[in-house]
């Protein structure tokens, strides 16, 4: 598939740049103030991915499981942080529940999809674990949100309905069946709807990546699906793990409600929920 | 006479860290209405909260009718010994769901419910015009508490242990709820712990607790 590959040169780059260039001129002349941030993210993008490819030219040169293991590390460490970030809300031991689950999630879906169904050779090669991994990470990652997100929220402003079942001598598990399911279903939305639209409204990402690398169509599209099947996987899973990890602390075994470990913060929910 | 209720020691403290009361008992004695009386913020929602157990607590052993029941089993506790909250909550979904909910649960032991019963007690508190499958969030707060009331009468628990249960009714309203309430607890083998906005409400013959600097003591 080699052949096929048009190498990009730094004068490539630089007139890809001159698109940048032109959004930002264009918020000049209209005056929306946005060029700023605009620029600051242009040169995030470069410099994050710059540094992100000279990590995994060397990895991938490498070639050693200790390295493939580190980097995994880390991203499993992002990934959490971020899904703590972006809620509003925090108690005593979201860090743990939010690597625990990011952590349970990528290792047990990836470790199926590169070692079962892909059947990589060696099974830590760089190559296919850590894209896939970092995919399965990225993307669980807004429905573990969502779901972590929404049942904090129900805990906190519906903790009434919670303790009126719990009065009428709900045990714990009937009493957050109802918290759980809509935040459960909440964190499977993303996902769902990716695997609704693809294809019809978006060319998945990957698959794009895959074409344009010139891979035939329907090799591209068999990834495709098993990397949709992969992200649904993960996403139930993590979902499941982060939302039973926070009722766990949350609502006390003999379902008494522990609304002081409930803390408010500033949280980034709202704003970043792009992919 | 053994109580037939009996839990303790219980104590609490406020927000602050200041003690409300500490390693106190309580004692309910079947077939009447108690009414907890003691100015406010002496603690009162809160003793309510910690007989039933939903606010964690430590070394409380509750007993009723001479069985103790432990921390593992509380939620069965709390399906005898059932707490109406204050401010009446209500479930989203139909009046009907709101009455029928604590059916469906594991510690409801085979109970079923019993419709024509739950309109015989909505018509009793005056929600008898209401069809049963109107939405619960539609409700004023006059008839949500009288939906609760309805729930909990409903339910018939051996102990019901009720938080202003009659708060934001009018005069005429109060006064006869106030009467089904002392009705239900009339029976042997009933008990009623209220806290009351007003403890004078048709309460004349009830027997009264007062919490005060501490303490829980009969009034």
């Amino acid at each position: 598939m080699s052949e096929a590959l048009i190498h990009l040169t730094p004068l490539d780059l630089a007139v890809a740049t001159l698109l940048v260039v032109a959004a930002a001129g264009l918020s000049i002349v209209l005056g929306l103030g946005i060029e700023r941030r605009l620029g600051i993210a242009a040169l995030r993008t470069v410099v994050q991915l710059g540094l992100l490819g000279l990590v995994l030219e060397r990895v991938f040169a490498v070639r050693k499981p200790v390295f493939v293991l580190a980097m995994l590390g880390a991203m499993i460490f992002f990934a959490g942080r971020e899904a703590v970030a972006r809620s509003t809300r925090r108690y005593p031991g979201i860090w743990m529940d939010a690597w625990f689950t990011m952590a349970a999630s990528c290792l047990v879906v990836g470790g199926v999809v590169t070692q079962v169904v892909v059947g990589v050779e060696p099974w830590y090669d760089p190559q296919y674990v850590i894209p896939l991994l970092g995919m399965i990470l990225g993307n669980s990652l807004n429905g573990i949100s969502l779901a972590l997100e929404r049942l904090l929220e129900h805990l906190h402003s519906r903790a009434h309905e919670v303790e009126l079942f719990l009065a009428f001598g709900a045990t714990r598990s009937e009493a957050l069946s109802e918290p759980l399911r809509t935040a459960l279903r909440t964190g499977l939305i993303p996902v769902v709807n990716a695997m609704t639209a693809a294809g019809l409204v978006s060319l998945p990402g990957m698959m794009t990546g895959q074409i344009l690398a010139g891979a035939p169509p329907l090799q591209a599209v068999a990834y495709q699906v098993v990397v949709m099947f992969m992200l649904a996987a993960a996403n139930a899973m993590g979902s499941i793990l982060i939302t039973f990890g926070a009722a766990r602390r949350l609502v006390a075994p003999d379902g008494s409600l522990r609304p002081g470990r409930l803390q408010e913060v500033g949280g980034r929910g709202r704003r970043r929920r792009g992919v | 006479m053994e109580p037939f209720l009996r839990c303790g020691p219980l104590s609490a403290r406020d927000g602050e860290g200041r003690v409300l009361f500490e390693d106190q008992e309580l004692r309910l004695h079947a077939g009447g209405v108690t009414v907890l009386e003691g100015p406010s913020g002496s603690g009162k929602s809160t003793l309510l909260r910690l007989v039933s157990g939903l606010v964690p607590a430590r070394g409380v052993r509750r007993e009723l009718q001479g069985r103790a029941h432990g921390r593992a089993s509380l939620p069965r506790w709390r399906s005898v010994v059932t707490l109406m909250a204050q401010d009446a909550p209500v479930l989203p979904g139909s009046l009907r769901w709101n009455l029928e909910f604590p059916y469906g649960l594991r510690n409801a032991a085979g109970r079923s419910f019993d419709e024509g019963r739950a309109r015989e007690i909505l018509e009793a508190v005056g929600l008898g015009g209401i069809a049963m499958e109107r939405g619960a969030g539609t409700l004023s707060g006059g008839e949500r508490h009288r939906l609760a009331l309805a729930r909990a009468l409903l339910w018939d628990p051996p102990v019901l242990l009720a938080d202003e249960p009659f708060s934001g009714l009018d005069p005429d309203m109060a006064f006869r709820c106030a009467e089904l309430l002392v009705e239900h607890a009339a029976r042997p083998d009933r008990a009623v712990l209220a806290v009351l906005h007003d403890p004078s409400l048709g309460m004349g013959r009830a027997r009264r607790l007062r919490l005060a600097g501490g303490r829980l003591e009969a009034a």
